[in-house]
């Protein structure tokens, strides 16, 4: 439990630095510059990693219920999908999986690569 | 508290109950089944989109009921750093090849994205908005309004591509032999964000880290490419 709210200050401290950040520098979202800030105080150990892990580990499983509601709002673009719904979603299919594929493969060429000369 | 704020406050908490029960019912469900299709945030909107159909209630009104899901997001995106930390020593020698690859994937893909929609559709705001659908929402929907975009089209052209990615990506690349984990979680994270990164973080931790690191490169590369390439195009099409 002391864990728990150790991680949630954590978290909450990491994001007020990123809503900082936004709002002097601008360019990416609050919660971007939080991520790197929070990956930044566990790498230079003023995060407790050990404190952190489990309730970080189960919040990581039970995230997806947050991007439902923003999911929900395509109920308001039915007019927009009707018109060119089938040609948005066969553009957008097609351009992530060439996305996937090339990022993918070419990863795993530099990973075999690497284990052959090593 | 007068009686209207009362109620507004009982729809609160049924919609985000309602919401999440929903949503571990398939998510139970698909840990039961093991089936890659029984995606529980894709079902979980589907359910909800009939309901409010059926109760004929607005987007607008379940949406503020259910605020406190969406404003979890944010601190949703910073525990991603943690996978990203434990993985970081791992990849600090091979920064300048990860950076690279994503880079010029996102230059193409987008590239191509932007010139495929213009002679499908010749709609210049569409365009704009789909070539800036593998990034994380904010960014995207920023991005558009820069550019010209329509913001309705990109958002829901990056739900589409995160579930893609969150539902086809890992059994796509195991057939084209993307086998690493490694690999894996960097595919996804560039073409389909925290989205695909939350649902694949389930897989490994590895896909985690590094869903998590190509999802902010991807990011920060889009932002600082698009609007230098997609105007470009726009002029050279039009």
């Amino acid at each position: 439990m002391k864990d728990a709210i150790y991680s949630i200050i954590a978290v909450v401290l990491c994001l007020s630095l990123g809503k900082l950040a936004t709002a002097l520098l601008g360019g990416f979202p609050a919660s971007l510059y939080g991520m790197i800030m929070f990956t930044l105080l566990l790498h230079l150990q003023l995060l407790n990693a050990n404190r952190i892990k489990k309730s970080i580990e189960w919040a990581l499983q039970n995230m997806g219920v947050c991007f439902v509601p923003a999911g929900v709002g395509i109920i308001n673009h039915f007019e927009l999908i009707k018109n060119h719904g089938l040609t948005i979603v066969f553009i957008v299919f097609i351009t992530t999986f060439l996305l996937m594929t090339l990022v993918g493969i070419w990863y795993q060429i530099i990973i075999n690569k690497g284990q052959n000369n090593g | 508290m007068d009686n209207h704020s009362f109620m507004d406050v009982i729809i609160a908490v049924v919609f985000t109950l309602v919401t999440i029960a929903i949503y571990h019912v398939f998510a139970w469900l698909q840990k039961r089944l093991q089936l890659v299709w029984l995606n529980p945030m894709l079902l979980s909107i589907i359910v909800l989109i009939s309901i409010l159909l059926m109760f004929t209630i607005s987007f607008e009104q379940y949406f503020a009921a259910t605020k406190p899901l969406s404003q979890l997001l944010e601190p949703a995106v910073v525990a991603l750093g943690f996978p990203l930390y434990q993985h970081l020593k791992t990849m600090k020698y091979q920064w300048p090849s990860i950076l690279a690859l994503l880079t010029l994937s996102s230059i193409i893909v987008i590239a191509i994205s932007t010139l495929l929609t213009l002679t499908l559709l010749a709609l210049p705001e569409i365009a704009v908005s789909l070539s800036l659908k593998s990034v994380t929402t904010p960014i995207g929907i920023a991005l558009t309004e820069e550019l010209g975009g329509n913001s309705a089209i990109t958002a829901f052209s990056i739900i589409l591509a995160g579930l893609f990615g969150a539902i086809l990506g890992p059994s796509w690349l195991g057939l084209i032999g993307v086998n690493s984990a490694k690999a894996q979680g960097l595919a996804i994270g560039a073409a389909s964000h925290a989205l695909g990164t939350a649902t694949i973080s389930k897989i490994s931790y590895e896909h985690a880290a590094y869903g998590s690191l190509s999802l902010i490169l991807s990011a920060m590369i889009t932002a600082l490419i698009s609007p230098i390439l997609i105007p470009a195009l726009l002029s050279l099409m039009i």
